[in-house]
């Protein structure tokens, strides 16, 4: 019964090879985490870190309140359960189950009494004397569940558990796992590469591919919001059918077009909102997502839809309950290949649809998904990362949205036109800017905020207008963060945001120091060695916990001659007496902010600062904050 | 026109006749040998190496109890013994632990390890031996029974080959659970891969048994001069080489010897066998 917190966990072998990519996650007490993805894609790799069969490459690993990076897998307290069982075979099914409390030397009477107990949650207690090869494969899975449950672990591990059964006894085994869980109110991590075991048991599913993560989130929000294309096509059967589409506004409306196809439909604006601009624009192409559950064949559905597109049906699945219609919008395809014009429609309907049967089908313009072409994320993003606006600067005034706001001295530049992106965290309450709040919600407890200002739509994301007296509808003050502001013109950009964290080159050295010290009442010199870095000449002496992660993740002898980034936040420099030489370059007023602009060695810093300070100045990093970067292999050392 | 059918069952029974005979023409051809000496050594009347008529005479059991009371064999037999059964346990501990070790711990130099002992086994060990007995005689450890057993047991760890072979069979995520479940390495070892390898510590321990027991060559070497630590090898070889012994009929005894030398081995393989046969891994993964 615990939490497991992973920080930026890489799994990198010795030929280069990373199979974990900065796996970022905090799992909470008593979850049921599921990780899914096809095979290949880290997925049982980071399970094995976690039990502590597979080292850390780098990043942190914590069970509860340790660290558990070093440890020994029989130290974690955690259990596990492998896709091929691996029990005892040695030993009868009672011996197996007692084997780890055994070994804990747990008394006699007590590991009895764990045992049949867990005998008798599983079902097993006619089999405690018989040898697993006696036993069939379902029987042989409740034996290892019930080595793992009888130890009481923090965490329960199951690598594909069900994977070698028949289907029927997985169905089965798969609501037992479900039941044991809440039955035990333990912490599960379960592995899989089947999306309906993750989805029907997860709490939360961890999509993952090439190593990286695609999408934490519960199965619902997976399903109704898949943050990429390959979310989108790996959760939910028949998988969800991709067509390539351009998107054009026109007033109200956005025309969506498909290529390959006479098809087009229309829908309104308001339901883009979030999109970027620049895929309205009827050229760029998107890919658009869309359900087999989504489209329907229903007579009234057609009547009263909006989009309606002609689909040319190919063949048909029976599944008894439903059937699949599989069909093509392209007069020409022959919708048994996957491609950009087939579609597969889950068909509730009965109706008599023969092969070469042109018929009109309903999409659901609710459920659209839309995906970028090139990098095959998300265009609707649940939570916008930017606003997109026409801006206009003149006479040191910003002009967008039907309003005016005085830049600050340190982004102040010429008249020109251009395009403003309005990060949706630069939205602050203090400024004089008039909007009002017009909805509101709160994803994976972020809370986002949809603004109406002159007649335009932001996002503001963490406005706590509520703490501040105000209620939706009712008008509020809103300011902007310029140091967050992007300005594009002609393709360049005049305005950059302030680059949040600081980069600096530094390498992790080993020092030899003399100390005296007093031995009866004798003075010696005692040698001593500190581990430190050396930034720009500078020595700063490393924590026991820093430089334990260093030679954990570079070994011993890498350790030293690896190119490292000190990575530490605009607020993590200080200005103090002593530390890393800098030469004052400039300064950025933002109004509220000021920041002095330096150069340590090749790179250039900021740092916030209270007044104007001339000459050369010392910079001091806040080692508590600060993060270790591997330049090569771009890992997150701490 | 009526296709004839050859009877298949017919086809399937002259192959096997010519199987079964060409196999116990074979076996007599091995047997042979064995049953002379057997009848031979229980022969009363004297006979030489070139005995011209193999059923004896008169059947006796003299040449044992000469064998027993007149002969030095006793000593010979306690001594051969004593080697093979202390390399025995050394050599199977070993080979154990170093097939253990390589067949699951992942170290710098792994494999090149492992190719230089296949390689170093391919030479045969004689070609070493002028060295090794005067390093032995320097340490005083010739005509010295720990002396042939250090011998013996020195290289064991290149016979780790077929063990490690075995090992690898055993799936890695059993050790993985045990470790979860508690176990350290080398409860690892003792406790779950141990009693799984049943089969190939029998094969181990006979391989093991084995090679002393006949050995020949080094202890010749070692022993030589002093006939109170010839093995059996040593001391049986002695009396082919003394003609006089010959001539006074003692090749029957010899052969006496030999049935006698025979019986621990065959004992040995006839005890262990079963556990050759029983498959110990069914059951502990899918299958």
């Amino acid at each position: 019964m615990a939490d497991v917190s992973l920080k930026h966990i890489y799994k990198v072998y010795p030929n280069g090879t990373k199979a974990v990519n900065d796996f970022n996650m905090q799992i909470e007490d008593q979850e049921f985490i599921v990780f899914v993805g096809p095979s290949g894609c880290g997925k049982s790799t980071t399970l094995r870190m976690i039990a502590g069969l597979e080292d850390i490459s780098a990043g942190e690993l914590k069970i509860g309140e340790n660290i558990v990076n070093d440890m020994e897998p029989k130290d974690r307290d955690i259990a596990m359960v492998f896709q091929n069982y691996a029990l005892y075979p040695h030993m009868t099914v009672y011996e197996n189950i007692a084997f780890g409390l055994r070994l804990r030397k747990l008394p006699k009477d007590e590991i009895h009494k764990r045992v049949v107990e867990a005998a008798n949650i599983l079902g097993i207690t006619e089999y405690l004397n018989k040898k697993p090869k006696e036993m069939s494969g379902g029987q042989r899975q409740r034996v290892a569940l019930g080595r793992a449950i009888v130890r009481e672990p923090k965490v329960m591990l199951l690598d594909e558990p069900l994977s070698n059964l028949d289907a029927k006894l997985r169905t089965q085994m798969r609501a037992e796992i479900s039941k044991l869980h809440s039955k035990l109110k333990t912490t599960f991590i379960y592995v899989t590469h089947d999306q309906v075991e993750a989805m029907t048991m997860g709490t939360r599913i961890v999509v993952m591919k090439d190593g990286f993560v695609q999408q934490i989130d519960t199965p619902k929000n997976l399903y109704n919001y898949p943050a990429n294309k390959f979310v989108a096509g790996f959760i939910g059967t028949p998988q969800m059918n991709f067509f390539e589409a351009t998107l054009n506004k026109e007033g109200e409306n956005v025309i969506i077009k498909f290529e390959y196809s006479d098809a087009q439909i229309t829908v309104p604006y308001s339901m883009l909102y979030k999109a970027k601009p620049a895929y309205l624009d009827g050229k760029t192409k998107v890919y658009m997502g869309l359900r087999a559950e989504d489209i329907s064949l229903l007579p009234e559905d057609i009547k009263n839809s909006k989009a309606v597109v002609k689909v040319k049906v190919s063949h048909k699945e029976e599944l008894g309950s439903e059937t699949l219609v599989y069909g093509d919008i392209n007069m020409g395809g022959d919708g048994y290949v996957e491609s950009s014009t087939r579609v597969i429609i889950k068909d509730n309907s009965g109706r008599d649809l023969k092969a070469g049967d042109i018929v009109d089908v309903a999409w659901n313009i609710e459920k659209i998904h839309l995906f970028d072409y090139e990098n095959e994320q998300c265009v609707l993003p649940r939570i916008p990362e930017y606003n997109y606006l026409d801006c206009e600067i003149k006479n040191g005034k910003l002009c967008f949205a039907g309003c005016e706001i005085d830049l600050p001295e340190a982004v102040k530049c010429n008249d020109l036109k251009g395009d403003l992106l309005l990060p949706t965290d630069a939205l602050t309450l203090n400024g004089n800017l008039k909007a009002e709040v017009v909805s509101h919600e709160s994803i994976n407890g972020i809370n986002l905020s949809a603004l109406n200002m002159n007649g335009h739509r932001f996002y503001a994301v963490n406005l706590q207008y509520s703490e501040a007296g105000k209620t939706l509808n009712s008008p509020i003050n809103i300011g902007i963060d310029f140091k967050k502001i992007t300005v594009i013109s002609d393709g360049k950009t005049v305005i950059a945001p302030l680059s949040e964290l600081n980069k600096l080159n530094c390498k992790f050295v080993k020092r030899k120091e003399y100390e005296e010290v007093n031995v009866n009442g004798k003075i010696k010199r005692k040698k001593a060695i500190r581990f430190g870095f050396d930034v720009a000449g500078k020595f700063f002496e490393a924590s026991e916990d820093m430089s334990q992660k260093i030679f954990a993740a570079l070994g011993i002898k890498k350790a030293f001659t690896t190119p490292l980034n000190l990575e530490c936040g605009i607020y993590d420099l200080a200005i103090s007496e002593s530390g890393i030489p800098a030469k004052i370059e400039g300064y950025l007023d933002y109004g509220s902010e000021k920041f002095v602009k330096c150069s340590v060695g090749g790179s250039e810093v900021y740092v916030n600062t209270d007044g104007e300070i001339s000459g050369e100045i010392y910079l001091q990093p806040n080692f508590e904050k600060v993060g270790i970067v591997e330049i090569e292999r771009e890992i997150k050392i701490i | 026109m009526a296709k004839k059918f050859k009877s298949k069952k017919g086809a399937e029974r002259v192959s096997l006749i010519v199987a079964y005979t060409v196999l116990i023409i074979i076996c007599l051809i091995w047997l042979i040998p064995f049953l002379m000496l057997i009848i031979l050594s229980f022969r009363g009347e004297q006979a030489g190496i070139s005995a011209d008529y193999l059923f004896p005479k008169q059947w006796s059991f003299n040449n044992y109890i000469k064998l027993f009371t007149e002969t030095k064999f006793l000593t010979w037999y306690g001594n051969t013994l004593l080697v093979s059964v202390v390399v025995t346990v050394f050599q199977t501990i070993i080979v154990l632990m170093t097939s253990y070790a390589l067949s699951r711990l992942r170290f710098k130099l792994r494999k090149p390890l492992m190719n230089l002992m296949l390689i170093l086994g391919m030479f045969p060990g004689f070609l070493s031996m002028t060295a090794v007995y005067f390093v032995l005689k320097e340490i005083n450890l010739t005509q010295n029974i720990v002396g042939l057993i250090l011998v013996y047991s020195a290289s064991s760890a290149m016979q780790y080959y077929i063990c490690k072979g075995f090992f690898d069979t055993i799936p890695k995520s059993l050790d993985e659970a045990a470790r979860i479940d508690g176990a350290s390495r080398h409860t690892v070892f003792l406790k779950i891969i141990l009693p799984l390898a049943k089969p190939i510590i029998i094969y181990t321990v006979l391989i093991a048994f084995i090679a002393p027991w006949g050995e020949f060559m080094f202890s010749s070497f070692m022993m030589k001069g002093d006939p109170d630590k010839f093995t059996v090898a040593v001391g049986m070889k002695s009396w082919l080489d003394n003609s006089t012994l010959m001539a006074e009929g003692y090749f029957t005894v010899f052969c006496a010897a030999a049935v006698v030398v025979s019986i621990p081995i065959t004992a040995l393989f006839i005890w262990l066998q079963r556990y050759y046969v029983e498959g110990v891994t069914g059951g502990s993964v899918k299958g």
